[in-house]
């Protein structure tokens, strides 16, 4: 039973208190909000321990059981240790050693993880922007204006097609995603409700109860 | 000497990963498990450091503030999957920061979007010059189109299909300018990397 | 084989050689394109020549070095604008890489102007919690902010010791780069507190950010390289994001003209059909 309930009872009471406390300016009430607000934001802090504990506890296993590429978990894991070592007991987040393999390792494979994609938009633009239909035409005409017009190449051809790019963001840029956005905060605030109420549950995972 | 070197690293970590694009290959898969050891490592670090340690950990420490306990003691609760019989309490952190994140999502999403962005949809469409009127009048019709379209409840027939169908056509146009900045960002993250080498690594740009 | 149906089938690694060749060959031979300036971009720069002298900025770094490439440089430019008009910068991040990156720059810049920490600038380092930790922030920064990012006691610093809360900030610049960021600053802090806010984003993110700056929540938004590049150029800083966009605009039409030789080949084909 308990195990069941509880969890509700702290999803309602939580969540419908803080809802309270808006309206009520009283003290106690905000000053409580506060302390709920700043309690989420220590209980956080585990969220993302259990997380580094899970990779660490998944490669270990995949290293254990020998399983195929299993050496590339070493890998994971000897750099995962170093930084840690590095960061807990080098001098912490100011450290020489933890700034050094911040800057000479996370920053250049982080940037350029994420930079490879400048390549497949090429090789995307080249094989899957048709023009197929007459919305996709609308569509490709849009985004080649905005792609000359939002770099000097644009304003060097002519000084005015800053202003044409401006007013596609001004005006039906903004239009289409003000929609967007009030569709999307109602449908986060019916979830949100759905959530405090006890009707969704998919959150708290699995298991026996 | 140590800031060579370490140019060094970075430079052939960068190539390791861009060795990718000829095919998927044991350099690129060594760099991006690095990138994953470090990165977690990196997390644990600062988390503890900028605010796990100075937030929850030494007020108790230190100050004896036991009211420290409550999120620490909750937190640990995470962890609780690794015991079978008491997994069942992880559903209280969980349950905890939905509840309060929820019930801020409810509030904040209608005082700081919903009404905000409503008022400004507001817009005159009298008194003011004719570009400032259509202007206005466009963006008028075009958040109710964009609305209309995503509005399933009823066949897009007639009327409402006219106003589903203009939808479409402001969504092309904001989806395509959406697509033209993510072209310029993609190509904005490369250009900061081949600066890194000729610059940094090779020296050939001053 | 005719040469569209070679162009139909040519190898991806081609066109990532061209790509490649785009981006380097104007780094090397810069072509010295103007810069023009957006207004989205000219308002966040009238906002903080505005501000009255030894005013608050509170700049939060919520970027990772996935990102740095577009928000290092805006960093860079916004920070020397806010040290060269000796306005206070309490720097703080929502991501955990945001802080460690964006230092480097704080520390930098801060020493050209011969600022000194503590008093005229402060890093309080990265605070988890996203939009919740914001609200708290804003109400008493003390319970969110106890030590600067090396460990410090936050209070044993002036600037540590003015803010308190969103009252004492006079602006608030996000860098960034995802979720929690800029659409946070604005639906929980600027909602609740007040506080005017500016924006540097991704590319990808900018234009999500006009809704924003047409109803007031936003002053502005340096939209990706091309923003920090504005932003350089009204500061008159010689930056990365201005050598870059000779780069930008070679890449830009060597897409455009895939885009259309890619429509050209589909014609094509649809007429063989």
């Amino acid at each position: 039973m308990i195990k069941r309930y509880l969890p509700l009872i702290i999803v309602f009471s939580c969540g419908f208190f803080m809802i309270i406390a808006f309206f009520i300016p009283l003290r106690w009430f905000q000053n409580t909000s506060q302390t709920l607000q700043n309690w989420y934001t220590g209980i956080i802090n585990f969220f993302v321990f259990i997380g580094i504990l899970n990779l660490a506890r998944v490669n270990l296993e995949k290293i254990v059981k020998k399983r195929t590429d299993f050496g590339y978990s070493i890998v994971l894991l000897v750099f995962l240790l170093l930084m840690m070592v590095a960061g807990f007991f080098m001098g912490g987040t100011g450290g020489r050693a933890f700034l050094y393999m911040f800057n000479n390792f996370q920053v250049p494979l982080s940037a350029t993880m994420f930079s490879l994609l400048a390549f497949f938009v090429a090789s995307a633009a080249f094989r899957a922007f048709r023009a197929k239909t007459p919305e996709a035409t609308l569509l490709l005409v849009a985004a080649v204006i905005v792609m000359i017009g939002r770099v000097p190449v644009g304003y060097w051809i002519w000084h005015g097609f800053p202003n044409v790019v401006e007013w596609i963001m001004n005006v039906p840029n903004t239009a289409t995603k003000r929609g967007i956005i009030f569709g999307a905060d109602l449908g986060l605030i019916s979830m949100a409700l759905r959530v405090l109420l006890g009707i969704e549950r998919s959150y708290m995972g699995g298991g026996k109860e | 000497m140590l800031n060579t070197i370490g140019i060094w690293i970075a430079a052939l970590l960068t190539l390791a990963i861009y060795s990718f694009l000829y095919k998927d290959n044991f350099f690129y898969k060594i760099a991006e498990n690095i990138f994953v050891g470090v990165s977690a490592g990196y997390w644990a670090v600062v988390l503890w450091f900028d605010y796990t340690w100075p937030n929850l950990f030494e007020p108790l420490v230190r100050r004896h503030d036991y009211l420290s306990l409550v999120p620490i003691i909750v937190g640990l609760m995470m962890f609780t999957p690794l015991i079978p019989k008491a997994s069942w309490l992880i559903r209280i952190p969980l349950t905890f920061t939905m509840g309060v994140s929820m019930a801020l999502v409810v509030t904040q999403r209608v005082q700081g979007d919903i009404f905000p962005q409503l008022q400004a949809t507001f817009l005159p469409i009298a008194g003011q010059s004719f570009l400032t009127i259509v202007t206005n009048l466009l963006i008028i019709i075009g958040v109710v189109v964009t609305l209309v379209y995503f509005y399933f409840s009823k066949e897009h027939k007639g009327i409402l299909g006219l106003a589903a169908k203009l939808g479409v056509w402001f969504m092309m146009i904001a989806f395509g300018a959406s697509f033209g900045y993510t072209v310029m960002a993609r190509v904005s993250l490369l250009i900061g990397r081949v600066y890194f080498l000729l610059h940094n690594w090779l020296g050939v740009l001053r | 084989m005719k040469l569209i149906e070679r162009l139909a089938h040519i190898d991806r690694r081609i066109l990532f050689l061209l790509v490649a060749l785009a981006v380097i060959i104007p780094l090397l031979v810069p072509m010295g394109l103007p810069v023009d300036i957006t207004k989205p971009v000219q308002d966040i720069y009238n906002m903080v020549e505005s501000l009255p002298e030894r005013s608050i900025v509170v700049v939060s770094a919520d970027y990772d070095p996935g990102t740095e490439a577009e928000l290092y440089p805006a960093t860079e430019a916004f920070l020397e604008h806010c040290f060269r008009r000796n306005l206070r910068v309490y720097m703080i991040g929502l991501w955990p890489g945001g802080t460690t990156l964006a230092n480097i720059a704080l520390n930098e810049i801060a020493q050209k102007y011969n600022k000194v920490y503590g008093l005229d600038y402060i890093n309080a380092g990265y605070k988890p919690g996203g939009q919740v930790m914001l609200l708290s922030l804003g109400r008493n920064v003390a319970d969110v902010v106890r030590t600067d990012h090396a460990g410090v006691p936050i209070d044993s610093f002036p600037l540590g010791r003015a803010v308190k809360a969103a009252r004492d900030m006079s602006l608030i610049m996000t860098l960034s780069a995802g979720d929690p960021g800029v659409l946070h600053w604005i639906t929980y802090f600027r909602a609740r507190y007040g506080t005017p806010i500016a924006c540097a984003t991704t590319a990808i993110m900018a234009p999500q950010q006009y809704p924003y700056i047409s109803s007031g929540q936003l002053i502005g938004i340096l939209g990706g390289l091309k923003g920090a590049a504005e932003y350089e150029t009204l500061v008159k800083r010689k930056g990365r994001a201005v050598a870059g966009m000779d780069s930008q605009s070679i890449v830009h039409i060597l897409l455009v003209i895939f885009i259309a030789v890619g429509n050209v080949v589909l014609i094509y084909q649809k007429r063989k059909k």
